[in-house]
Protein backbone atom coordinates (compact mmCIF):
# COMPACT_ATOMS: atom_id res chain seq x y z
CA UNK A 1 0.00 0.00 0.00
CA UNK A 2 1.46 3.33 -1.04
CA UNK A 3 0.94 6.21 1.31
CA UNK A 4 1.33 9.84 0.34
CA UNK A 5 3.45 12.27 2.35
CA UNK A 6 0.33 13.86 3.89
CA UNK A 7 -0.97 10.39 4.92
CA UNK A 8 2.34 9.69 6.64
CA UNK A 9 2.22 13.03 8.44
CA UNK A 10 -1.37 12.34 9.63
CA UNK A 11 -0.37 8.84 10.77
CA UNK A 12 2.63 10.22 12.65
CA UNK A 13 0.50 12.89 14.37
CA UNK A 14 -2.16 10.29 15.30
CA UNK A 15 0.52 8.02 16.76
CA UNK A 16 2.02 10.89 18.75
CA UNK A 17 -1.44 11.80 20.06
CA UNK A 18 -2.15 8.17 21.02
CA UNK A 19 1.18 7.97 22.90
CA UNK A 20 0.47 11.30 24.60
CA UNK A 21 -3.04 10.19 25.69
CA UNK A 22 -1.85 6.78 26.88
CA UNK A 23 0.81 8.43 29.04
CA UNK A 24 -1.67 10.79 30.65
CA UNK A 25 -4.45 8.40 31.52
CA UNK A 26 -4.78 7.86 35.24
CA UNK A 27 -6.91 5.28 36.96
CA UNK A 28 -9.98 7.17 38.22
CA UNK A 29 -10.56 7.39 41.97
CA UNK A 30 -14.21 7.75 42.92
CA UNK A 31 -15.20 9.54 46.11
CA UNK A 32 -18.12 10.59 48.26
CA UNK A 33 -16.59 13.81 49.57
CA UNK A 34 -19.46 16.04 48.42
CA UNK A 35 -22.07 13.75 49.99
CA UNK A 36 -20.17 13.61 53.29
CA UNK A 37 -19.46 17.34 53.26
CA UNK A 38 -23.12 18.20 52.75
CA UNK A 39 -24.09 15.74 55.49
CA UNK A 40 -21.87 17.74 57.86
CA UNK A 41 -23.34 21.03 56.61
CA UNK A 42 -19.99 22.34 55.42
CA UNK A 43 -19.32 24.62 52.47
CA UNK A 44 -16.34 23.94 50.19
CA UNK A 45 -14.52 26.89 51.73
CA UNK A 46 -15.11 25.63 55.28
CA UNK A 47 -13.93 22.13 54.43
CA UNK A 48 -10.93 23.55 52.59
CA UNK A 49 -9.96 25.69 55.59
CA UNK A 50 -10.26 22.72 57.94
CA UNK A 51 -8.06 20.40 55.87
CA UNK A 52 -5.65 23.14 54.76
CA UNK A 53 -6.21 23.32 51.01
CA UNK A 54 -7.58 25.89 48.56
CA UNK A 55 -11.37 25.79 48.11
CA UNK A 56 -10.94 25.03 44.39
CA UNK A 57 -9.05 21.87 45.32
CA UNK A 58 -12.17 20.60 47.11
CA UNK A 59 -14.09 21.16 43.86
CA UNK A 60 -11.46 19.25 41.89
CA UNK A 61 -11.59 16.41 44.44
CA UNK A 62 -15.39 16.21 44.40
CA UNK A 63 -15.48 16.09 40.62
CA UNK A 64 -12.85 13.34 40.63
CA UNK A 65 -10.46 15.52 38.63
CA UNK A 66 -7.72 15.27 41.21
CA UNK A 67 -6.70 12.26 43.31
CA UNK A 68 -5.51 13.35 46.76
CA UNK A 69 -2.38 12.21 48.53
CA UNK A 70 -2.69 9.66 51.31
CA UNK A 71 -2.14 12.39 53.92
CA UNK A 72 -4.96 14.54 52.52
CA UNK A 73 -7.25 11.49 52.19
CA UNK A 74 -6.66 10.68 55.86
CA UNK A 75 -7.30 14.29 56.91
CA UNK A 76 -10.54 14.36 54.90
CA UNK A 77 -11.69 11.00 56.28
CA UNK A 78 -10.95 12.07 59.86
CA UNK A 79 -12.76 15.38 59.47
CA UNK A 80 -15.76 13.82 57.75
CA UNK A 81 -15.80 11.00 60.35
CA UNK A 82 -15.50 8.20 57.82
CA UNK A 83 -13.01 5.50 56.93
CA UNK A 84 -10.82 6.21 53.91
CA UNK A 85 -12.33 3.14 52.20
CA UNK A 86 -15.81 4.58 52.74
CA UNK A 87 -14.81 7.88 51.20
CA UNK A 88 -12.69 6.69 48.26
CA UNK A 89 -12.96 3.75 45.88
CA UNK A 90 -11.46 2.52 42.64
CA UNK A 91 -14.95 1.43 41.53
CA UNK A 92 -17.99 3.72 41.27
CA UNK A 93 -20.12 3.97 44.41
CA UNK A 94 -23.64 2.58 44.20
CA UNK A 95 -26.32 5.23 44.48
CA UNK A 96 -27.79 5.64 47.95
CA UNK A 97 -25.13 3.45 49.63
CA UNK B 1 -0.23 43.19 65.20
CA UNK B 2 0.27 41.92 61.69
CA UNK B 3 2.74 39.16 60.97
CA UNK B 4 5.91 40.11 59.14
CA UNK B 5 5.61 39.79 55.37
CA UNK B 6 8.13 37.15 54.27
CA UNK B 7 9.93 37.81 51.01
CA UNK B 8 10.96 34.81 48.94
CA UNK B 9 14.06 36.08 47.13
CA UNK B 10 14.54 33.02 44.97
CA UNK B 11 10.95 33.01 43.69
CA UNK B 12 10.51 36.78 43.67
CA UNK B 13 7.21 36.80 45.57
CA UNK B 14 5.99 37.86 49.00
CA UNK B 15 3.93 35.76 51.37
CA UNK B 16 1.16 38.36 51.67
CA UNK B 17 1.14 38.97 47.92
CA UNK B 18 0.63 35.29 47.10
CA UNK B 19 -1.96 34.81 49.86
CA UNK B 20 -3.91 37.84 48.65
CA UNK B 21 -3.98 36.46 45.10
CA UNK B 22 -4.93 32.97 46.27
CA UNK B 23 -7.93 34.34 48.13
CA UNK B 24 -10.80 36.02 46.32
CA UNK B 25 -10.82 39.00 48.66
CA UNK B 26 -9.61 41.44 46.01
CA UNK B 27 -12.15 41.68 43.17
CA UNK B 28 -9.92 43.99 41.13
CA UNK B 29 -8.42 41.19 39.02
CA UNK B 30 -11.46 38.92 38.87
CA UNK B 31 -11.76 39.61 35.14
CA UNK B 32 -8.50 37.72 34.62
CA UNK B 33 -9.87 34.47 36.10
CA UNK B 34 -11.95 33.08 33.18
CA UNK B 35 -9.86 30.74 31.02
CA UNK B 36 -10.86 32.60 27.84
CA UNK B 37 -9.47 35.90 29.18
CA UNK B 38 -6.32 34.16 30.37
CA UNK B 39 -5.82 32.60 26.94
CA UNK B 40 -6.25 36.01 25.27
CA UNK B 41 -3.58 37.34 27.61
CA UNK B 42 -1.26 34.45 26.71
CA UNK B 43 -1.70 35.12 22.98
CA UNK B 44 -1.08 38.86 23.49
CA UNK B 45 2.03 38.09 25.56
CA UNK B 46 3.32 35.68 22.90
CA UNK B 47 2.74 38.30 20.18
CA UNK B 48 4.46 40.91 22.37
CA UNK B 49 7.47 38.65 22.86
CA UNK B 50 7.73 37.90 19.13
CA UNK B 51 7.48 41.61 18.28
CA UNK B 52 10.11 42.41 20.91
CA UNK B 53 12.42 39.73 19.48
CA UNK B 54 11.85 41.02 15.96
CA UNK B 55 13.17 44.39 17.15
CA UNK B 56 16.61 42.87 16.81
CA UNK B 57 15.96 41.72 13.26
CA UNK B 58 14.31 44.83 11.93
CA UNK B 59 16.97 45.91 9.46
CA UNK B 60 18.88 48.91 10.68
CA UNK B 61 16.39 49.83 13.41
CA UNK B 62 18.86 52.05 15.15
CA UNK B 63 20.19 53.69 12.02
CA UNK B 64 16.63 54.54 10.92
CA UNK B 65 16.61 57.12 13.66
CA UNK B 66 19.88 58.62 12.56
CA UNK B 67 22.77 59.35 14.84
CA UNK B 68 21.68 62.65 16.42
CA UNK B 69 21.06 63.02 20.14
CA UNK B 70 17.30 63.43 19.62
CA UNK B 71 17.17 60.23 17.53
CA UNK B 72 18.97 58.33 20.24
CA UNK B 73 16.48 59.59 22.84
CA UNK B 74 13.56 58.53 20.59
CA UNK B 75 15.13 55.10 20.18
CA UNK B 76 15.68 54.75 23.92
CA UNK B 77 12.08 55.81 24.70
CA UNK B 78 10.80 53.27 22.16
CA UNK B 79 12.97 50.51 23.62
CA UNK B 80 11.99 51.31 27.22
CA UNK B 81 8.28 51.49 26.23
CA UNK B 82 8.45 48.04 24.65
CA UNK B 83 10.10 46.65 27.77
CA UNK B 84 7.44 48.22 30.02
CA UNK B 85 4.58 46.92 27.85
CA UNK B 86 5.97 43.38 28.00
CA UNK B 87 6.65 43.85 31.73
CA UNK B 88 2.99 44.90 32.22
CA UNK B 89 1.82 41.80 30.33
CA UNK B 90 4.12 39.66 32.43
CA UNK B 91 2.71 41.13 35.66
CA UNK B 92 -0.90 40.58 34.53
CA UNK B 93 -0.03 37.03 33.56
CA UNK B 94 1.38 36.30 37.01
CA UNK B 95 -1.74 37.77 38.61
CA UNK B 96 -4.02 35.76 36.29
CA UNK B 97 -2.59 32.49 37.65
CA UNK B 98 -2.57 33.80 41.25
CA UNK B 99 1.26 33.65 41.29
CA UNK B 100 1.00 29.86 41.58
CA UNK B 101 3.74 29.50 38.95
CA UNK B 102 6.17 31.44 41.15
CA UNK B 103 5.02 30.57 44.65
CA UNK B 104 7.05 28.27 46.93
CA UNK B 105 5.61 24.93 48.09
CA UNK B 106 4.76 26.18 51.58
CA UNK B 107 2.23 28.69 50.24
CA UNK B 108 0.45 26.19 47.98
CA UNK B 109 -1.64 23.10 48.57
CA UNK B 110 -0.72 19.74 47.04
CA UNK B 111 -2.90 20.13 43.91
CA UNK B 112 -1.46 23.57 43.23
CA UNK B 113 2.06 22.17 43.60
CA UNK B 114 1.20 19.47 41.02
CA UNK B 115 -0.28 22.11 38.67
CA UNK B 116 2.80 24.30 39.06
CA UNK B 117 5.21 21.43 38.49
CA UNK B 118 3.34 20.24 35.38
CA UNK B 119 3.42 23.79 33.98
CA UNK B 120 7.18 23.93 34.52
CA UNK B 121 7.61 20.62 32.70
CA UNK B 122 5.79 21.90 29.62
CA UNK B 123 7.53 25.28 29.88
CA UNK B 124 10.88 23.46 29.96
CA UNK B 125 10.04 21.68 26.69
CA UNK B 126 8.79 24.91 25.13
CA UNK B 127 11.94 26.77 26.20
CA UNK B 128 14.03 23.97 24.69
CA UNK B 129 12.32 24.48 21.32
CA UNK B 130 12.78 28.24 21.62
CA UNK B 131 16.49 27.76 22.30
CA UNK B 132 16.68 25.42 19.32
CA UNK B 133 15.08 28.16 17.21
CA UNK B 134 17.61 30.70 18.49
CA UNK B 135 20.48 28.35 17.71
CA UNK B 136 19.14 27.82 14.18
CA UNK B 137 18.93 31.60 13.80
CA UNK B 138 22.52 31.89 14.93
CA UNK B 139 23.70 29.28 12.43
CA UNK B 140 21.55 30.10 9.43
CA UNK B 141 20.73 33.78 10.05
CA UNK B 142 23.88 35.08 8.37
CA UNK B 143 23.34 32.84 5.33
CA UNK B 144 19.76 34.04 5.02
CA UNK B 145 21.01 37.63 5.37
CA UNK B 146 18.78 38.20 8.39
CA UNK B 147 21.50 40.03 10.23
CA UNK B 148 22.37 43.60 9.40
CA UNK B 149 25.74 45.01 10.20
CA UNK B 150 24.09 48.11 11.63
CA UNK B 151 21.09 48.45 13.87
CA UNK B 152 21.18 44.93 15.25
CA UNK B 153 22.95 44.20 18.48
CA UNK B 154 20.60 41.40 19.54
CA UNK B 155 19.47 43.32 22.64
CA UNK B 156 15.74 43.00 21.85
CA UNK B 157 16.15 39.28 21.22
CA UNK B 158 17.91 38.89 24.56
CA UNK B 159 15.18 40.85 26.39
CA UNK B 160 12.45 38.75 24.70
CA UNK B 161 14.26 35.54 25.61
CA UNK B 162 14.56 36.58 29.25
CA UNK B 163 10.87 37.46 29.43
CA UNK B 164 9.95 34.20 27.67
CA UNK B 165 12.05 32.27 30.17
CA UNK B 166 10.35 34.03 33.11
CA UNK B 167 6.79 33.97 31.84
CA UNK B 168 6.50 30.57 30.11
CA UNK B 169 5.37 28.62 33.22
CA UNK B 170 2.65 31.21 33.87
CA UNK B 171 1.69 31.20 30.18
CA UNK B 172 1.38 27.39 30.16
CA UNK B 173 -0.65 27.44 33.37
CA UNK B 174 -2.92 30.27 32.19
CA UNK B 175 -3.57 28.36 28.97
CA UNK B 176 -4.11 24.87 30.40
CA UNK B 177 -5.97 25.30 33.67
CA UNK B 178 -9.76 25.55 33.57
CA UNK B 179 -10.12 26.98 37.10
CA UNK B 180 -7.37 28.89 38.76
Amino acid sequence: MDLSVSDNVVLMLCSMYAIYMSRNQEEPVYNRIEEARLAHGLSRQELADKVGVHYQTIGYLERGEYSPSLALSLRLAKLLKQEVSELFSLTPFKKGK
Amino acid sequence: MSKKNKFYWFEGVTEKGVKALLSDENPKFRWLRPQRNRRVLVVLMAVGLVLTALGSYRPALKSDFGSSGVALVVYLILAISVIFIVLGGYSLLRISVRSIADAPDELLDERQVVVRNTSYRYAYYAMGYLLLGLLLLMFFGPQLQMFESEGNDGSFLMIASLFAYSSLPSMVMAWRERDI
